[in-house]
């Protein structure tokens, strides 16, 4: 039998790669959803209507419908498996896009709930537009997404799990080697893994919340 | 010369006439308050100097300067604009501080931005600009640690930051309790004394009785009377202006 020490060190190799993929999801998806954002509040219709179905798209249907349609479609349907043995990156480039619409809803929000006035107080100060948006406004709407955000990503954290439905080697994927040969109890021990992990962002979380408690908006 | 002059402003939202043909001028100087109802228009006049509305038709001009022309800018560059908008500083119904920044860095920022100045220079300034509406003691406070009143004077204080030709005001004590209206009032008079151009839009009539030199009084998108303060106040010649007195006195 395995000592809860061999199933740990076991586990552990699976959560890097749950943890590795939520760090590069955060990493392209942040900066992304806030592109997204701009796209779908952007004055040119064509542009905005086209991010908006996008958007309704990938938030519309199952991530796990989306991680296998990335992988297999490409191989499948246009005959060049481009992801045979890059499964991972198969799978990030979903979480990507995915996470990235969600950001975006996000963003978008924060940004709208920033009053006018503001807009108008840095105008009349002479200030170009971008130095109204990244002087004025770009901390508000950090402040005030900072709570959804966090929702946001302890949920990706969990939807890692997903990718093995083509076979990524994560946490759960690995208890479940241990569930083949009869030993149950690692899979249930995995969610101390997810639930520690999360405990620590958590934490992070109200740290950014209070560093930014010293104004209003 | 006036500093500024205004030619038969029009501006249209969707199927209604806001303003139908305003015309004015202002020495240099001097305080010009515009009264009038809710709807009539004064706001909009006072957002389409500012170049935050674009009108319709007429021209604006500054110390000889023709900086805006419907006619012939129909199409600026936001730089245009921005430089341009620059004539004026405007304190707003509900301040619109950064709530981010302190009181001396609400300031110090634009002028910063704009390196319109050393920064050590910049600070100088801002020092005496906060001093002079009376908030020495606040420099480091956030605009949420403050009541409505400090933070419309620090408003005063920001608008002032740029050395605008002209000072505009959108109805600046209208979200203040009503005894606190006074410590703002105090800083606007003070500014009068020192021959600070300024438009003023108000429903303090006391107030723009006291500090103007003269009052507009705006109805349904054009000027229906304009004068002395004595004598707008004192001897009213039309009908709409009448009725607007009686009822803003009977309240």
């Amino acid at each position: 039998m395995y000592s809860l020490w061999e199933v740990t060190k076991t586990l552990w190799g699976g959560f890097e790669t749950t943890l590795l993929l939520f760090a590069l999801t955060l990493l392209f998806a942040l900066p992304l959803g806030l592109i997204l954002s701009f796209g779908s509040m952007s004055k040119f219709k064509p542009l905005s209507y086209l991010v908006k179905v996008f958007v309704w798209i990938v938030r519309g249907t199952p991530l796990m419908l989306q991680i296998m349609i990335v992988f297999y479609v490409p191989g499948l349907v246009f005959g060049n498996p481009i992801f045979s043995g890059r499964r991972f990156l198969a799978a990030l480039i979903t979480f990507v896009i995915n996470y990235s619409c969600y950001f975006s809803e996000i963003y978008r929000g924060g940004i709208e709930s920033i009053p006018r006035g503001q807009y108008e107080a840095g105008q009349m100060l002479g200030m170009t537009r971008s130095q109204i948006f990244f002087k004025v406004v770009l901390l508000q709407v950090i402040k005030r997404i900072v709570p959804p955000m966090s929702n946001e990503i302890i949920t990706l954290v969990k939807d890692t799990s997903l990718v093995r439905v083509i076979t990524v080697i994560e946490i759960i994927k690995v208890a479940e080697k241990f569930a083949a040969k009869g030993l149950i109890w690692p899979l249930f021990y995995t969610g101390v893994f997810y639930l520690v992990f999360c405990g620590l962002l958590t934490l992070l979380f109200g740290y950014f919340e209070k560093k930014m408690s010293y104004f209003r908006s | 010369m006036a500093i500024l002059e205004v030619n038969n402003i029009c501006k249209n939202f969707g199927k209604t006439e806001v303003l139908r043909g305003i015309s004015f001028s202002l020495e240099k100087g001097q305080v010009m308050s515009i009264i009038g109802s809710s709807g009539s228009g004064k706001t909009t006049l006072l957002r389409c100097i500012n170049f935050l509305e674009r009108a319709d038709g007429g021209s604006i001009t500054v110390n000889g300067e023709k900086i805006f022309d419907a006619a012939v800018d129909t199409k600026l560059s936001e730089r245009e604009i921005r430089m341009r908008r620059l004539h004026f500083g405007l304190v707003f119904q509900q301040f619109n501080l950064f709530p981010q920044y302190t009181v001396l860095q609400n300031v110090m920022l634009a002028p910063k931005l704009l390196h319109a100045d050393s920064d050590e220079n910049i600070k100088i300034e801002a020092l005496e600009l906060i001093d002079s509406v009376g908030l020495s003691d606040k420099l480091d406070n956030y605009p949420c640690e403050m009541s409505g009143g400090q933070q419309q004077r620090v408003a005063i204080a920001r608008a002032l930051a740029l050395k605008p030709d002209i000072l505009c005001f959108d109805e600046p004590t209208s979200a203040l309790d009503p005894e606190i209206t006074g410590e703002v009032l105090r800083v606007i008079k003070q500014l009068a004394s020192r021959d600070t151009t300024m438009i003023i839009v108000t429903h303090e009539m006391g107030f723009a009785r006291e500090v103007s030199d003269t009052v507009v009084f705006m109805d349904n998108g054009i000027i229906e009377e304009q004068g002395a303060p004595e004598d707008i106040f004192g001897n009213p010649q039309s009908e709409r202006l009448r009725a607007f007195l009686n009822s803003t006195l009977r309240i």
